[in-house]
């Protein structure tokens, strides 16, 4: 047959990619990311200085609020399908894995059911999954304004619940409003916060490469059907309903994860600080950072964790400027800080550079 | 092959059909839109043709689910569809296209093709995520079978271009191979040639030509371009107000003073298709104006968004 002069299946690389495929650049930054606090040459920034626990600390919000992003991503980005009740499965993420894993002989603030670490953790996670998946039942009938405020009262809810106190159920203990201790989790040799550090660097490794791996291949085609062309999804053979569904159990899984990482780091959860303040974050890093770009994310939360460090005295004001931002990252960069160097690429003024550089070679050969 | 007779209309039963709609009555409101609508479809290229608003993408939308019918039945070589849920219908073979191409703009020509395959995927996600080889395998193959559809409509060297860059010719074209690579048995096409170039049009009517031949399929064409639907298509059902009022071979079809009563009704459409104007007949100005009334309420209720993505990348 005709087969030979067909075009290759796959997406022809770019001739960089050819010699640095895409998984070796992402490698490349995680183990960058791992040696970090071996070598402090962040030091100039001072809010990220590695070399001390302070920075390190920085840079583990960072990943975990980046690991929540990751998973909005999915579902914004991909799905197209306004969720908003990622602050309550990221509080349940914390609360979850905090009361799971904390020794059950001890006073209330630290009252647990004695799980180690590594089972709450997955166990939490996947339940923040199932509880996505069984709400977004009702909400995938909805679309856009009314999808959000519904997912939005299920992050209030999951938040209400744990401000409840023994009084209404024993079995919480999650404290009520008071806020609960957070038992770490060490990784043996390292110290408290170095644990806290590769503990949020590995589950922001495990989130990406699932996520790059997923929209790279067809659930990725899939979720944009989903989100641009969902009334012809039917003729396809897509169940639109089963797809929003699985993004939405996707992303309160790493909603979840972010969660119990960043009470590893804080090591005190407050159930006031999960209320929209913190979806409102999660919404500039993912704004900011790039929608459905891969390191959107991880700019986005650098980005964030240093603005609110910066401005960390004055608490107003970081609201007024996060609402600035937000809205110049909206009208200045749509597509974020990710799109950033498409963006110089494709403009006309690199345009020009490039023509003026080959017809310079021109003239030198 | 098909046995369709073009001679004498109506010949054809249920049970040889591939599909068949039997007395189909869809109402939106008070506004009856099909009236007990009757057809056959057997193997090989049928035409569905009728003014503005007659009710023809009703009927696909019944067909493939987006419209429950309030009364009749549509068979499928012989089985009820009308129960099934609308990505059951495609995976017993249903595939259809729509008006304005409905593509992820951003995705490459290839990944839109590729999702024309969704259903015939065995391998789940959880694979896909744990990069299991057979999956892999999987996806390579359904590339394959992409690849060689974009060619036979010409698009194999924008395969890996994005869909919003293509024209809307080229873009409909991807539709109708993201149609055919599902494996169908009955392919519904809404006026797959509406907005075409001449030389898109011939692409298209080789390849879908090529596949009938090899695959023995059931196409069913809605189409404006009467001279394109008679060349085409050896039997020809005509829908007016809800009811077929003609049935048979395009000569038949074309003669009918029913047919031609409900053309010349309808200014603009006398003109496009090349054969009706030449003969005269009576016209009648109240069907202008109720065509308008009925279309829009149509329109409305069809789908939310439908008419002004249309024109929009041409």
């Amino acid at each position: 047959m005709s087969d030979q002069t067909l075009p290759s299946l796959y997406a022809p690389k770019s001739s960089l990619r050819k010699v640095v495929p895409e998984w070796v650049t992402t490698f490349a930054v995680f183990v960058f990311l791992a040696l970090l606090p071996w070598m402090p040459i962040l030091g100039w920034t001072d809010i990220f200085d590695s070399g001390n626990n302070f920075g390190r600390g920085n840079l583990a919000f960072v990943f975990a609020f980046a690991v929540a992003a990751v998973g909005f991503n999915l579902l914004v980005g991909y799905s197209g399908t306004l969720g908003l009740a990622v602050a309550g499965l990221f509080a349940m993420g914390a609360y979850g894995t905090a009361v799971l894993s904390a020794p059950s002989e001890a006073r209330e603030a630290l009252a647990g059911y004695d799980w180690p670490f590594f089972v709450a953790l997955p166990v939490v996670c996947i339940a923040a999954a199932i509880i996505g998946f069984i709400v977004g039942f009702p909400a995938a009938r909805l679309k856009g304004f009314f999808l959000a405020i519904a997912t939005l009262a299920l992050g209030e809810l999951i938040v209400t619940i744990i401000r409840l106190d023994e009084k209404v159920w024993d079995g919480l203990k999650t404290n009520g409003g008071t806020g609960k201790q957070v038992p770490q989790f060490r990784v043996p040799g390292l110290d408290r916060i170095l644990s806290v550090y590769m503990l949020s660097l590995g589950a922001l490794f495990i989130t990406m490469i699932a996520y790059v791996v997923l929209t790279n291949r067809r659930l990725g085609r899939t979720l944009k059907a989903v989100r641009d062309i969902d009334i012809a999804t039917g003729p396809l053979g897509i169940s639109s309903t089963y797809y929003k569904l699985l993004a939405f159990g996707i992303s309160a899984f790493a909603a979840a994860l972010a969660g119990a990482m960043w009470a590893q780091n804080s090591s005190f959860a407050n159930p006031s600080a999960f209320r929209t303040r913190m979806l409102v974050f999660l919404l500039v890093v993912l704004i900011v950072g790039g929608l459905s770009h891969k390191w959107g994310p991880l700019i986005g939360a650098l980005f964030f964790v240093f603005l609110r460090q910066k401005l960390q005295d004055t608490q107003k004001l970081l609201f007024l400027i996060l609402g600035i931002t937000l809205m110049l990252a909206v009208l200045i960069l749509p597509n974020g800080f990710a799109a950033l160097p498409k963006r110089i690429r494709d403009s006309r003024w690199a345009k020009d550079l490039q023509r003026r550089l080959e017809s310079l070679m021109d003239f030198s050969l | 092959m098909s046995v369709v007779d073009t001679s004498a209309p109506g010949t054809t039963t249920d049970a040889d059909a591939s599909l068949a709609v039997d007395d189909l009555h869809v109402a939106f409101g008070g506004n009856h839109v099909l009236r007990g609508v009757d057809l056959q479809f057997t193997p090989g290229f049928n035409g569905l043709i009728g003014p503005n608003g007659a009710g023809k993408t009703t009927v696909f939308n019944v067909i493939s689910g987006y419209v429950r019918s309030s009364k009749g039945a549509i068979r499928l070589h012989g089985e009820d569809v009308l129960h099934m849920s609308r990505t059951q219908r495609v995976k017993e073979g249903i595939g259809r296209t729509f008006q304005a191409p409905r593509l992820i703009l951003d995705a490459t020509v290839m990944e839109n093709t590729l999702l024309g395959r969704h259903h015939l995927f065995r391998w789940g996600h959880l694979a896909e995520l744990l990069l299991w080889p057979p999956q892999r395998r999987e996806e390579t193959e359904a590339r394959q079978v992409c690849m060689s559809m974009l060619d036979r409509f010409e698009l194999a060297d924008v395969a890996h271009e994005e869909a919003g860059a293509l024209s809307l010719g080229s873009q409909k074209l991807v539709e109708v191979a993201r149609a055919l690579v599902a494996d169908p048995t009955v392919v519904l096409l809404d006026e797959p040639a509406a907005g075409l170039g001449a030389d898109d049009v011939t692409v298209l009517l080789r390849g879908l030509r090529e596949l009938q031949a090899e695959r023995d399929l059931c196409v069913i064409i809605i189409e404006h371009d009467l001279q394109l639907v008679t060349s085409l298509c050896p039997k020809i059902s005509v829908l007016h107000f809800g009811e077929i009022i003609s049935e048979g071979s395009p000569e038949h079809v074309t003669s009918d003073p029913a047919v031609i009563e409900a053309y010349l009704g309808h200014g603009f459409e006398a003109e496009e298709g090349g054969e009706i104007h030449e003969v005269e007949g009576p016209l009648s100005e109240h069907h202008h104006i109720d065509h308008v009334e009925e279309e829009g309420t149509l329109e409305e209720v069809w789908t939310e968004d439908d008419g002004p993505e249309k024109g929009e990348s041409s």
